[in-house]
Formats: structure tokens, C-alpha cells, sequence
């Protein structure tokens, strides 16, 4: 199989990649392993300090509106965070001082919304608080498996009987002019935090859970349908293994699923994340990057890859696939011509392109301008 | 009667502190235990969790190994639920003298240890994650012990006979008038709040820190740090002990607990400054591996979950202040007639297979002091919860048709597990994955068993103990402290120095994927949740 451009990795990174590729009119195949980091997704773009339109576009076309303000966002356990481009559901404020009383509610028996964390840190600025917890027979075990309460199975439920939770809200408000409800809506249908936003006499805030997150899924699912709408192939459920490399040209490569029928390109992009998403691994004498064997930038000293102080930043964080200025990665000092790194593979190493979901979206444009100025350069020549 | 008064202070809530409170308890005496941190914070909970059957002493030191034997034969009885009884294996390879086993075998015979030279071929068979290049095979009666479980319930049960206890006080000082020591001050370390208390007689049971506190009392005992670490792995490779067959040495043990396996130990001489704060040098961690790989190839390919260090309280005799010869035996001293200090007594050395007898053996001494004439019962009276020998059963009688987390519970608790609330879904709800704990047993955790901080509720429930180390569990854990305790504030820093801790454990062997799920966890608890 033949594409202009091969993605391996289905994360924030790679779909960011194959998007603009496709819109290029280019053709591009994404491996993904079905899960990333955006199952894990806050719902704010904490390194993109700037509106950029060309963020703005691309993903106002996949369906996902973000809202651009610069100020604070509420944190699960209480704590505020500053923000400025966040996924529209996602409440930024100018000051953490957002209301006067609040609601927060929670579903019974649910553990992974933490209503007295919140209320505690909202307290300290001066909000007043009131926890109530609703009961709906939907959730009762006899409908969801024992020791499910977990978010998405919440979320798949909610998609159906959103409105009688509003209902059960709606009761139990009082003169709270803020009501503040676990991100557990809108995992299939998009609209439904903003009809419940309409639906209550007051202001209505989503607060975070414990991962996954369900923006985060709906944001992946969103841009995965996108993709494939822009003609693209997503290989769901393989993985890159290895890679025909010759004279710093890779021509192609081979994945888990597809056994010979290798995967030929023009370029390709390796978007398969840090540790957590196994794009780099490590053992007890190295870190390394498991499917071509590149460069990574770390300490050989084990010891030095940690700072005994959990709170502390952790050096092992900034380790990653070593690039030239163009985003291509080395292979034992040799740059790889048209391969491009992109997204967490590259740690810290790139600080000039951010990090999270900055890094990810930032280094992704970048690879895509170099690899379209360089076919166009080549169809020059 | 002054609430401040005792027959007995027993000062350390390690198992030979719990086990003495249980003994003076069940002799009646109205007895208080004090703990300046938690249960099983020291020695106690840091080592293998072997019930040793007493072989591995058998070569060298005989008594030890008659100690042992009979007391894993009264743990099985008393501990139940304490207990797994996997059975254990002493194998040769081929680097290892042959010769040895024989003398092993009749050591152990004379000891009373039923030891049985079986063909590698039937040892393979029985354990097959044991090394298959094996040349002999010996089986004795060594089993698995939770020593988290085995200290509270000995602390439980002194409470049911009426004892008290007060963990995370610190005794600052001794009341004394003359040449007796007439009771305590202490310091509640979370409140600050101090307090003296009164007793005729008070025993030192505080490990390797009782030299600290004897020192305090005015006496003096040449004690030993030896540092024994050891690696967590995050699958129980193995269902039996695995030993080496051959001169005791480092990393020789295999240790099947619960759904892990250990590996250990070391064994190093360590200044008394640094007890508090052990750490596992990456040369350990490296030893561990490639030692624990020849008891079981599978091992260096099988995730590591934590590395932690213990620290033996070794004795050194008193004529002898070089420490050369030292004693692993038990070492109960009567300080009036030793160093003329009425009303305070010190039991130490020892090891947790014999904490039953250390804590007669100090039980008896105080009695004597007191003028009590009751007999030891502790031998024949099961612990709370070891009423019934297996779980299974315990789980059936409880629940009908109990689930696997019920079934978890009561392999847990043991009886006692007929207290956790169940049966809606606020109490059936799972907290902790890993480890299936659910609401109804955190709950009862808290209620019953001195529960202050998420690391407590570790040692009492296993949360956060699985292969995600407190990832999901310790947040939603936190609730329910933050509800118990009335306070949110206190929750958030516990919370902290909960994750804290566990990193400590997983950054000395921070690769793969521990690294995956350290930095999994840095991510959310930073980035995702806001801590």
C-alpha cells in the first residue's frame, strides 16, 4: 500500500497531521493503537498561549468548538489553573471568584467526581458551597455492572436521560446562581452540555473527573470522523514494528496487523508518543525508541532520570527523539530525510514548540509545512 | 481511676508491640499502646512476609529454627486469615553444592521441621515458575504471611479486651521517680497535642528504634542496624516459597503474598541515623534482579512494583559492646535487674515468625512485676477474624454467592469481613480495582481500625498496594477520609504524601512500566486533576 504520507500514531499529534494533509489533498494512511492521550485530555490547550485561527479552523470543522479567554479554569480537586484556549464546554474564568453560591452535584455512589474537593477550594475563595447528590434508577446496579460508576459508562447513560438529570437539578436548585455538574455529557451527543446549559436558570459548570475524560474521547472520536470524511485511512487497532530504512530514506514500514503488506510513503510521521503511549521505552539501561531504533536525547545514568521528590519535575519528562531544525529525527547521527517526529516523542527537546497538546498541535503543523514546502520543491526540480 | 492510668505502656505498634498488648489484654491488665507513626512502619511490614518454616535457620542455628517451626504451626491455627499456607521449596542448581542438601535435610529432622527431598522433575511440576535447570529439590512447610493484617488484628484484639491504643504519638520522655519509671509524656505528632500517662510498668518494644528509647529511660543496649531490601513484583510468579539450598546469602527467597511476589534480602550494616530514612541503592536493586532470576527465570521479565528496605533490630550481646556476636534470637531484658531501672522492660531482636512467643516471653516478665498468675492463652485463641480456616468458606457462609471483591474482602478480614456493609450500590462500590476493596470495607477500616491518613488505610485494606499503586483509588479513597474526618484540607496534603510515598518506591526501579505508569500518574495528578 501506497500513501504520500504514513501516520503512525492516532493521538492529538497524528490526527492534527493527517487532517491538514488530507485538506491538502494529500493521501495518508494513521496507525493508531485506538487509545491516546486524549482519552486523558484536560480540555485546555495549556501551552497555546495565542488564538491561532489555523487551530481554531481546523478543528471548528471537525465539530469542536473552542472558546479563546485569558484567565483561570476550576480543577477537579478544587484548585484553579490558568488558561486562555480551551474546548468550548470548558469554563474559563476571568477571576476564580465566579459566583456567589454554588450547587455541585453529584451522582450517588459515584467516586471519580470529588464534590467535597471542590467545594473546599471554592470556599477558600469565598463561594459558598452546597453538595447534593441525585439517585436515578438508571444508574441502579441492576443497569450498570457492579463497581462501574466509572465515567464513561455514567456518559453513555447520560447520552440517553440527560434531561431527567436536569430534572433532578432543577429541583434541587435553590438561589445558587452557579450549578456545578461531573464532565460526564455529551460523549456521543455533542450538544447536550450546551442544551443543559439552556435547560437550567443557572450558569452551569463542568467540572473534571478522574480519566478518562469524556471531552477527551469526544474530541479523539470528532477528529478520527473528520479524518475519514477528508478521505483518509485509519488503521484503528495496529501498530507500527519496524521500518525499511536505507541511506536515511525510509521507504517503508511494517505494522502488526498488516504482516507483508508493507506501508510505503513519501514521508512519514511518527507521532507515537512518550512513555505512557510506549513511542519511547525504556529498560533498566536505556531509554529508546522501539520501532526504528532513533536517537532519543536522555541521561545514561539511571538514577538521574528521576527526582526523588514526586511534586518536583521529573527529568525522564524531557527526554526524547532527537531532531534537526526541520523535525527530522536521527538514526545513530544521520538525520532521516523524510521522516518527521512529532507530538510528546519529543520531550523537551523542542521547548521552542511548547508542550501537551501545544507540542502536539504546533510540532504537527510544522511537520506538515515542511513536508508540503518539500514537494513542492521537489515537483520544481 | 484516672483515664490516664495502665497496669502496662507497651511503646511500638510493630507485631511485637500489638502481640504484647494482645498477651498483657488477654491476662487481663488494663494495658495502653503508644506508636509515634503507624502499624507496621518499621521492620514489620518490610520484609518478606515469610512464614518460615524454620529451614533456612536449620544449618546454622538450630534454635531459631525450633522457634520457628513451632510457632508457623501455631500461626496457621491462631492467623488463618493471615496466613497462605503455599508450602516452600529449597532448591539446588547447578553452581550450588549438592553435598549441602544432605546436612540441610537432617538439620531440619532434628529441628522438627518436616523436610522432604523430592525429584527436581515432581519440583517443577509443583512450582513451574522455579528455575528448570534445578538439580535437587527439598519441600517444607513454609507459607506466606500479611504482616499489615497479622498487627492489626493482634491490636484488635487487645482493643476487643479492652485495650487502648494511640498511633501517631510520640513518647518525648519518661515520667520517673528514683530508679522507677512511673509512666510517659507524649506528643501526638498530626495534633500536637501532649499528654502523660501511667503505668507500673512499661515495655520497650520499639525494634531497632529501642535503643533510641532506652536511652531515654536512662539504660543502655547496643543494638545493630542491618538493612535488608527487597523488590515488589507486580504478578505472583510463584505459588510456593522458593529458597536456596545452601549457606543463607543475599536475595535467596521468593515469597508469594496476595497477588505479588518478593524478592530479598540484602543485608547491610547502616548507621542508626539513616533508619528513618532507608533507601534501595540502584546495586541492590541490580542483585535483587539477577539473584531473583535463578529462582525464577520469568522474573526478569516480570514487572517490578515497588523497592523498599527494612531494618533488622540485631542485638549484640551485653558482654560483647563490639557487636561481633551478634544474636538473631529473642532478647527480653529486665531492666531492674539488669541495669537496676525498675517498672521498664525491653523486648527486641527476634524476628516476625516468633512474635507470638517474643510477646509471652515480655507478657510473662510483666506479669511477674505485677504479681499476675495468669497462663498464656494466645497460642490456642485464633485472632478476630482466623475463627475459620479458609476464606472461601468464610466468603459462602457470608454472602451465598459471594463475588470475587467479597470473596477478596473475606480472604482480608477473615471473619470479620460479616461487618462490611453491603448490598447497595453506595457500599458495593469499588474503590479500588487492583485489589477489589470496596466503599462498605474502607468504611469499616475506618470506623474500627485507627484510620488516619490514606497510607494507613493501605496498611489495613491493601489500597493502593496493586499494580497501579493508588492511581485511581487514592483520590476517591481521599473522599471518603475527607467524609470520615470532617476535613477537606487535611485530605489534600495526606493525599500528597500518599503519592509521595508510594514514588518512593518506584523511582529506585523506574523503568518500563513503572516509568509508563509514574508518569502516567505525575500527568494527571498535575495536569488532569490539579493537585
Amino acid at each position: 500500500m501506497k500513501f504520500d504520507s504514513v501516520i503512525m500514531g492516532g493521538g492529538l499529534a497524528g490526527m492534527v497531521a493527517g487532517i491538514s494533509l488530507q485538506q491538502e489533498g494529500k493521501s495518508t494512511a494513521v496507525i493508531s493503537t485506538g487509545q491516546s492521550c486524549l482519552h486523558f485530555f484536560s480540555g485546555s490547550f495549556e501551552s497555546l498561549a495565542e488564538p491561532s485561527p489555523r487551530v481554531a479552523e481546523l478543528f471548528s470543522q471537525a465539530g469542536i468548538r473552542l472558546h479563546y479567554q485569558k484567565g483561570v479554569r476550576l480543577m477537579p480537586l478544587g484548585s484553579f489553573q490558568e488558561s486562555a484556549l480551551a474546548l468550548e464546554d470548558i469554563d474559563i474564568f476571568p477571576t476564580p471568584q465566579f459566583s456567589r453560591r454554588t450547587l455541585i452535584v453529584n451522582f450517588m455512589g459515584y467516586h471519580d467526581f470529588f464534590s467535597s474537593f471542590l467545594a473546599e477550594g471554592l470556599e477558600k475563595q469565598g463561594i459558598q458551597c452546597r453538595i447534593r447528590f441525585i439517585n436515578l434508577p438508571e444508574l441502579e446496579p441492576t443497569e450498570m455492572a457492579r463497581g462501574e460508576m466509572r465515567p464513561v459508562q455514567i456518559a453513555r447513560t447520560m447520552d440517553r436521560i440527560w434531561e431527567k438529570a436536569v430534572q433532578e437539578i432543577r429541583l434541587l436548585l435553590k438561589d445558587e446562581d452557579t450549578v456545578i455538574l461531573p464532565q460526564v455529557f455529551g460523549l456521543q451527543d455533542i450538544s447536550v452540555p450546551s442544551r443543559i446549559r439552556q435547560a437550567l436558570p443557572a450558569r452551569v459548570v463542568f467540572a473534571g473527573t478522574m480519566p478518562p475524560s469524556i471531552p477527551g474521547i469526544r474530541t479523539q472520536m470528532l477528529l478520527k470522523k473528520r479524518y475519514q470524511l477528508l478521505g483518509g485511512t485509519f488503521l484503528m487497532g495496529d501498530e507500527a514494528v519496524r521500518a525499511h530504512i536505507h541511506d536515511g530514506v525510509v521507504h517503508s514500514i511494517v505494522t502488526k496487523n498488516l504482516d507483508s503488506h508493507y506501508l510505503e510513503g513519501d514521508s512519514f510521521i511518527l507521532a507515537t508518543g512518550g512513555l505512557f503511549s510506549k513511542g519511547l521505552k525504556s529498560n533498566p539501561f536505556q531509554i529508546f525508541e522501539p520501532v526504528m531504533g532513533l536517537d532519543v536525547e536522555y541521561a545514561e545514568d539511571r538514577n538521574t532520570w528521576y527526582n526523588p521528590s514526586f511534586a518536583e519535575k521529573q527529568p525522564y519528562m524531557d527526554y526524547g527523539v532527537k531532531t534537526d531544525e526541520n523535525l527530522h529525527p536521527f538514526l545513530e547521527g544521520r538525520s532521516v530525510t523524510n521522516l518527521y517526529a512529532i507530538g510528546s516523542l519529543l520531550g523537551n527537546t523542542r521547548p521552542e514548540l511548547g508542550s501537551g497538546a501545544g507540542l502536539a498541535i504546533n510540532s504537527a503543523f510544522a511537520a506538515v509545512d515542511e513536508i508540503l514546502r518539500s514537494a513542492q520543491h521537489d515537483k520544481e526540480d | 481511676m484516672n483515664p490516664n492510668e495502665f497496669d502496662v505502656i507497651i511503646i511500638g505498634g510493630g507485631i511485637t508491640g500489638a502481640g504484647t498488648q494482645r498477651d498483657c489484654a488477654m491476662r487481663g491488665l488494663r494495658t495502653l499502646l503508644i506508636e509515634r507513626s503507624d502499624i507496621a512502619t518499621g521492620a514489620t511490614g518490610r520484609n518478606h512476609g515469610l512464614l518460615h518454616s524454620g529451614a533456612r535457620y536449620a544449618v546454622n542455628d538450630p534454635e531459631s529454627a525450633e522457634e520457628c517451626i513451632r510457632e508457623n504451626m501455631i500461626l496457621r491455627t491462631i492467623a488463618a486469615h493471615c496466613i497462605d499456607e503455599t508450602e516452600g521449596l529449597f532448591i539446588t542448581l547447578p553452581e550450588d553444592d549438592l553435598a549441602y542438601q544432605q546436612n540441610f535435610v537432617e538439620s531440619c529432622r532434628k529441628a522438627g521441621i518436616g523436610a522432604e527431598i523430592i525429584d527436581p522433575d515432581l519440583a517443577r511440576r509443583l512450582e513451574p515458575s522455579v528455575n528448570p535447570e534445578l538439580i535437587g529439590a527439598v519441600k517444607v512447610p513454609d507459607g506466606s504471611v500479611d504482616p499489615f493484617r497479622l498487627c492489626a488484628a493482634n491490636m484488635l484484639d487487645a482493643k476487643l479486651h479492652g485495650g487502648q491504643v494511640r498511633l501517631h504519638t510520640e513518647v518525648t520522655g519518661f515520667i520517673r521517680e528514683g530508679d522507677t519509671i512511673k509512666g510517659v509524656h507524649t506528643r501526638n505528632r498530626q495534633t500536637g497535642e501532649e499528654a502523660d500517662f501511667y503505668a507500673p510498668v512499661t515495655v520497650n518494644a520499639c525494634g531497632i528504634w529501642g535503643q533510641h528509647m532506652a536511652e531515654l529511660a536512662g539504660v543502655r543496649i547496643g543494638m545493630f542496624p542491618a538493612k535488608g531490601a527487597l523488590l515488589i513484583f507486580a504478578h505472583r510468579v510463584n505459588n510456593m516459597v522458593i529458597n536456596r539450598c545452601r549457606k543463607p546469602s543475599n536475595a535467596d527467597i521468593l515469597v508469594p503474598g496476595d497477588t505479588v511476589c518478593v524478592i530479598g534480602t540484602t543485608s547491610t550494616r547502616i548507621p542508626f541515623e539513616e533508619c528513618d530514612h532507608v533507601a534501595v541503592t540502584p546495586d541492590e536493586v541490580d542483585l535483587l534482579i539477577t539473584e531473583g532470576a535463578k529462582l525464577a527465570p520469568s522474573l526478569s521479565s516480570t514487572r517490578i512494583l515497588r523497592a523498599y528496605a527494612g531494618v533488622r533490630p540485631l542485638v549484640s550481646a551485653d558482654d560483647d559492646p563490639s557487636g561481633r556476636n551478634i544474636s538473631r534470637g529473642i532478647v527480653c531484658l529486665d531492666h531492674e535487674s539488669r541495669d537496676g531501672l525498675k517498672g521498664f522492660v525491653t523486648i527486641t531482636g527476634g524476628k516476625l515468625m516468633t512474635y507470638r512467643l517474643m510477646a509471652e516471653i515480655a507478657t510473662d516478665t510483666v506479669c511477674r512485676k505485677l504479681g499476675v498468675d495468669k497462663p498464656c492463652t494466645t497460642a490456642t485463641t485464633p485472632l478476630p477474624g482466623s475463627e475459620e480456616r479458609s476464606y472461601e468458606a468464610v466468603a459462602q457462609k457470608i454472602w451465598e454467592a459471594p463475588s470475587t471483591a467479597q470473596k477478596a474482602a473475606a480472604s482480608r478480614m477473615g471473619t470479620r469481613a460479616s461487618r462490611i456493609r453491603t448490598g447497595d450500590r453506595r457500599d458495593d462500590a469499588l474503590i479500588c480495582e487492583c485489589e477489589e476493596v470496596s466503599v462498605g470495607e474502607i468504611n469499616a477500616a475506618i470506623e474500627r481500625m485507627d484510620v488516619s491518613t490514606l497510607t494507613d488505610l493501605r496498611r489495613r485494606t491493601r489500597v493502593g498496594m496493586g499494580t497501579c499503586q493508588g492511581e485511581f483509588c487514592a483520590c476517591r479513597a481521599a473522599g471518603l477520609l475527607a467524609k470520615a474526618h470532617g476535613c477537606v484540607e487535611r485530605e489534600r496534603k495526606d493525599l500528597a504524601d500518599f503519592l509521595q510515598e508510594r514514588w518512593k518506591g518506584n523511582f529506585p526501579i523506574g523503568w518500563g512500566d513503572t516509568l509508563r505508569e509514574a508518569e502516567y500518574t505525575q500527568w494527571v495528578y498535575k495536569h488532569v486533576l490539579g493537585l
